[in-house]
């Protein structure tokens, strides 16, 4: 059974947001889409400051047997990212909602949070 | 038939198991209109006898080559392979098995193609070695498809001394890719560094530059890296005869950030031209932007060392549409012989050799110059392969002589640059299968 | 086991010299200095008899289809045959050099024309280039050609059709080729489904890549229509012919209308793999798409009464390799044709979809097949059931081992939610019935294993010289060549008992 964390929003993608305030949002990758993976190998890097629309791709991330594009659920622009994930890529297996988190965007359209999923919804359309 | 055990009757058991009663109901789904009605019109099966015979009899239209040596080089260089190489790839181990997919039933392929990407690196001073791509055309192409990934540019610039075929293929596989191709002229047998320098700009992704070139010149690739790189220009280097590697400058110590190397002249017949094989190297900051296949070390569940294909994230079997390349199947096995060839060569072999080479080769344009038929047609440096003028008329005669003699005549250059200055220019080809004595002949024959 | 490396020793030798070298030519004369290499490039010093000695052991840790069946489905891995190797290696083709005056290689270039004849019979074809030199080469080749064909006529396409099923070279070479996928469903039947067919082709569209037997070994039966949907729309249909074996003498690509054909020499037509190559993937086209060819093509001028090369023309894509094609892989192929003739070609297809379906037959109360009906050369069984025993297909395959066989090929195709968890199984006709009875036997005996001692299958193999790689450490470590090997030894820290087995 994987993880799911209430208060927390969740795309299509398996992508994660948390609403920090302040129009700010953090991402990540749910534990479901790091167990469908494997054993995490690399990140793409994603650059600082770059400006992202919702459903543009952030990063990549490879494991030994597959390949996962990374989409952003929301657009706006990159504030800070999770350089531990250069060293470390496994983090993301380890803590995908905590530690194992990609980048900080701070929002355009705060609206685009109302067509993400909550974890309920989330789960019921994991469960499958 | 030898090839297809099954008898008759273990055909119709294996039927009645399947639950049939006859071979056409496991394909009466395909359309009756599309299925053949007769026999295919092709010969009946010979026996081995007899196809053997028709083989031979085939082959002996071709000019006896194994009295026939060829003074041509362009491309692919007859060397000496050693008797122990050929008796090891008799192996069927090495050449009946599959791609190794299965590491614990593949460690013998894993670990001689790691060997190999350990051999290349070192000779080449690179970090990353593709150890198989088809060959140096197709790996030239696959060279620049991975510069324009990387700088996301898209402008390349290539002499016109690399190989014609070579340039004919980066053409072709560039063709979906506007990419604009900037052709730099030649002047005394060496890439012009003046026309480069006016071609570069910033948005030029890479240059290639071959070396020793079309021509056998060796280019100056130090100043050609030096100036790529002020440009953010990544600077790929091919390299025709792979011999010279022994003796020639590194290309990583050169400022190469590509190298791309074909590497029948380690091993390989010339096989009228194919399978033969190219290595790819590169720096490993780069490793996720090569092409095809690559062996990497690792570890079992008990600790042992042990070798696995990998980084293939990047392979069209897991990536498809987003992979680096569409290379599946490469010439592997011709990995297998480079790298038995290169064990038995060793250090000290492949030293002596590519000497040896680069003398003869010297030694022979030397003769052919005392004679008075011949000029030097330009005054460059070169290692095993050369241009030289001849001076008489009839330069076809000159070709008839040769082959008459049992040599393959070398390159008429203008059947590949069809310049009235190149009009009786000739490359030859020298390598360590000669002989001092058969070399003054040759030059005694082209002399009356 | 160690490696070259470690076995050498300073001052050994694996090579000899010709008593005069040219010793009289000075090198410094010769070049400048600063294009010479001052030291000695360091590879490794053995002898001949460590080298021997070395990659005899080296071969000892592979698996040959001379050991036994290679079950891989979509390989094809047949017996290969030993006169074919004598008659490639013939000197007289072997030192040919490619460029020799054509006079000189008249029998090189009679192989490639009478190559040329056979397989356009074989296959209904008009015309093939024998450049590439792998299916995935033919792909974009093929390709090529079909984007050339296009902008010749004046229309701009820019989509191409791909089953879920394909192999992934499919959508790598069309995305090389410069055109975005656009991915067709199978159906419940494993078939294309031809709706979605209908309303994804276009004129927009260059056509379809069909494999044929498709993926999961069905011949998709719809091919009347889906020729009809690709042709009716101005397209081009490709056929992907990794699975000829299954066709041989009982269907032709060309008569299905097919536009453009590639072949696996290495697969269908008995050369050898290699390991992974070199194979052969010519390519076959209809009438109207050979002005855009590679060039050269190998040709019969009766006034000369000679081969020759011909060019193909202005519309010609270019060249895709240099030289004229991977020719020994070429006379192997000649060779295995002519030693078949019509009726034993026949034979090759209809034993080796004998021997799929006789597998199939035995083993699908074993291992729930993805499609329950009659298969082609390769049947596609699954290993879901095992889930529940918290066994994976890998674990499977890697018992297998343990038994003497390598592997069938798995979790590809992969595409949901038929194939899933996929153990593709393709026994060409080369494997007797006493072999698929023994394989079958071990496959019966790996399932109940499954249910009643897993721990047997989660820790396979037990036999072989290494079990159960650490994919991802070999990411992690980036360890390519030895030098990366010496430049982390501390942190390697390997034993004795590590390298040396």
């Amino acid at each position: 059974m994987s993880k799911i964390i209430e208060n927390l929003f969740y795309s299509k993608n398996d992508e994660w947001l948390k609403d920090e305030g302040n129009n700010i949002v953090v991402i990540g990758i749910t534990d479901y889409a790091q167990s469908q993976l494997g054993d995490i190998v690399y990140v793409e890097e994603i650059k600082n400051e770059i400006k992202i629309n919702k459903g543009d791709v952030l990063s990549t991330v490879e494991s030994v047997k597959a390949v996962s594009d990374v989409y952003s659920p929301v657009s706006g622009e990159v504030v800070e990212v999770n350089q531990k994930l250069v060293d470390e890529p496994a983090t993301v297996n380890h803590d995908p909602y905590g530690e194992g988190w990609f980048v900080k965007i701070k929002m355009i359209n705060p609206e685009e949070i109302k067509e993400l999923m909550t974890s309920s919804e989330y789960n019921d359309f994991r469960k499958e | 038939m030898r090839y297809i055990p099954s008898t008759k009757e273990q055909q119709e058991e294996m039927l009645k198991e399947i639950g049939v009663s006859s071979f056409e109901q496991l394909i009466n789904n395909i359309p009756n209109s599309l299925k053949l009605k007769s026999k295919l019109n092709i010969p009946s099966a010979l026996s081995e006898f007899e196809l053997e015979e028709n083989i031979l009899e085939i082959s002996q239209k071709n000019a006896n080559f194994q009295k026939f040596k060829p003074l041509i080089g362009a491309g692919t260089y007859r060397h000496f392979i050693p008797e122990a190489q050929k008796a090891l790839l008799q192996r069927q181990e090495f050449w009946t098995c599959y791609t190794p997919y299965q590491p614990e039933l593949s460690q013998g392929t894993l670990q001689t193609i790691f060997e190999f990407q350990s051999y290349i690196a070192r000779l080449t001073k690179m970090e990353v070695v593709v150890p198989s791509i088809f060959d140096g055309a197709s790996a030239a192409a696959e060279a620049i498809l991975m510069s324009l990934r990387l700088t996301h540019k898209n402008k390349i610039i290539v002499s016109k001394l690399i190989h014609p075929h070579y340039l004919k293929t980066i053409k072709t596989y560039l063709a979906p890719h506007n990419t604009i191709i900037v052709e730099i002229p030649f002047e005394n047998g060496l890439t012009s560094l003046e026309h480069f320098k006016q071609s570069i700009d910033n948005d030029t992704a890479c240059i290639l530059i071959q070396s020793p070139n079309f021509f056998g010149g060796i280019e100056n690739i130090k100043t050609f890296s030096e100036i790529a790189h002020q440009k953010d220009t990544l600077f790929i280097q091919i390299i025709t005869e792979s011999m010279s590697l022994g003796l020639l400058k590194s290309p990583g110590d050169m400022g190469a950030d590509i190298v791309v190397g074909n590497t029948q002249s380690f091993g390989l017949e010339l096989d009228f031209g194919g399978p033969h094989n190219a290595f790819l190297a590169t720096r490993k900051k780069y490793i996720r932007q090569i092409p095809g296949r690559i062996a990497g070390e690792t570890r079992d569940k008990d600790g042992k060392r042990c070798f696995v294909m990998t980084f293939r994230a990047r392979e069209q079997d897991i990536r498809r549409e987003k992979a680096t390349s569409n290379i599946c199947t490469n010439h592997n096995l011709n990995v297998v012989a480079s790298n038995i060839y290169l064990s038995l060569m060793g250090t000290e072999g492949i030293r002596q050799y590519s000497l040896l080479n680069a003398k003869i080769a010297h030694y022979f344009e030397k003769k052919l110059l005392e004679t008075g038929k011949f000029e030097k047609m330009c005054e460059y440096s070169y290692f095993n392969e050369f241009l030289i003028t001849y001076k008489g008329n009839d330069i076809n005669r000159l070709s008839k002589i040769l082959i008459d003699n049992n040599f393959v005549p070398p390159l008429l250059v203008q059947k590949f640059y069809p310049d009235t200055s190149l009009q009786n220019t000739l490359l030859f080809a020298i390598t360590e299968i000669f002989n001092r004595n058969e070399l003054d002949s040759i030059c005694n024959l082209l002399s009356q | 086991m160690r490696l070259i490396f470690e076995k050498s020793i300073p001052g050994r030798v694996g090579f000899s010299l010709p008593t005069d070298l040219f010793d009289d030519m000075k090198i410094v004369e010769l070049l400048p200095d600063d294009y010479i290499e001052k030291d000695k490039k360091d590879l490794s010093e053995v002898s001949e008899v460590d080298v021997i000695r070395h990659f005899t052991k080296l071969s000892k840790y592979n698996y040959g289809v001379d050991d036994g069946l290679y079950p891989l489905g979509s390989c094809t891995m047949k017996y290969n045959p030993r006169i074919n190797e004598k008659l490639a290696a013939l000197n007289n083709f072997s030192r040919a050099h490619p460029l020799a005056p054509i006079e000189l290689v008249q029998g090189s270039l009679e192989i490639m024309f009478k190559l040329n004849e056979l397989l356009c019979e074989i296959t209904g074809m008009n015309q093939f280039t024998m450049a590439p030199a792998s299916g995935a080469h033919g792909e974009l080749t093929g390709i090529l050609l079909m984007r050339q064909y296009f902008i010749d006529k004046g229309e701009k396409r820019t989509k191409m059709l791909i089953p879920d099923s394909a192999h992934g070279t499919n959508p790598a070479s069309a995305a090389m080729g410069g055109f975005d996928v656009v991915e067709i469903k199978s159906n419940e039947n494993g078939t294309v489904d031809l709706e979605s067919l209908s309303k994804a082709m276009d004129e927009e569209t260059v056509g379809l890549m069909l494999t044929n037997p498709n993926t999961v070994g069905l011949y998709d039966e719809g091919i009347i229509e889906i020729e009809k949907i690709i042709h009716e729309k101005g397209g081009l249909l490709y056929y992907d012919g990794a699975n000829l074996n299954a066709s041989l003498g009982i269907v032709r690509p060309g008569d299905a209308g097919f536009d453009v054909v590639h072949l696996n020499l290495h697969k269908t037509f008995s050369t050898p793999h290699g390991g992974g190559g070199p194979g052969s993937g010519v390519i076959g086209v209809k009438s109207d798409l050979i002005p855009y060819l590679p060039t050269p093509l190998i040709d019969f001028d009766s006034d000369k009464n000679m081969y020759i090369f011909k060019d193909v023309g202005s519309k010609s894509i270019g060249m895709i390799r240099s030289f004229w094609g991977n020719f020994s892989v070429l006379v192997k192929t000649l060779c295995w044709i002519l030693s078949l003739g019509p009726e034993f070609l026949y034979e090759a297809s209809k034993n080796s979809i004998i021997n799929a379906n006789y597998i199939l037959a035995k083993l699908k109360e074993y291992y729930k097949p993805a499609y329950d009906r009659f298969c082609g050369h390769e049947c596609t069984l699954t290993g879901r059931e095992y889930k529940k025993y918290g066994i994976k297909t890998l674990q499977i395959a890697k018992r297998l081992m343990d038994y003497g066989y390598h592997p069938p090929t798995i979790y590809f195709p992969h595409f949901e939610p038929y194939a899933d968890e996929t153990i593709m199984i393709e026994s060409p006709e080369s494997e007797g019935k006493e072999i698929l009875d023994d394989f079958i036997n071990i496959m019966i005996k790996i399932s109940h294993e499954a249910k009643d001692s897993p721990d047997l299958l989660k820790t396979a193999p037990h036999i072989t010289p290494i079990s159960q790689t650490d994919d991802a450490l070999a990411v992690k470590q980036a360890i390519l060549t030895y030098d990366d090997e010496l430049q982390n030894k501390d942190k390697l820290n390997y034993s004795e008992e590590n390298i040396n087995f």
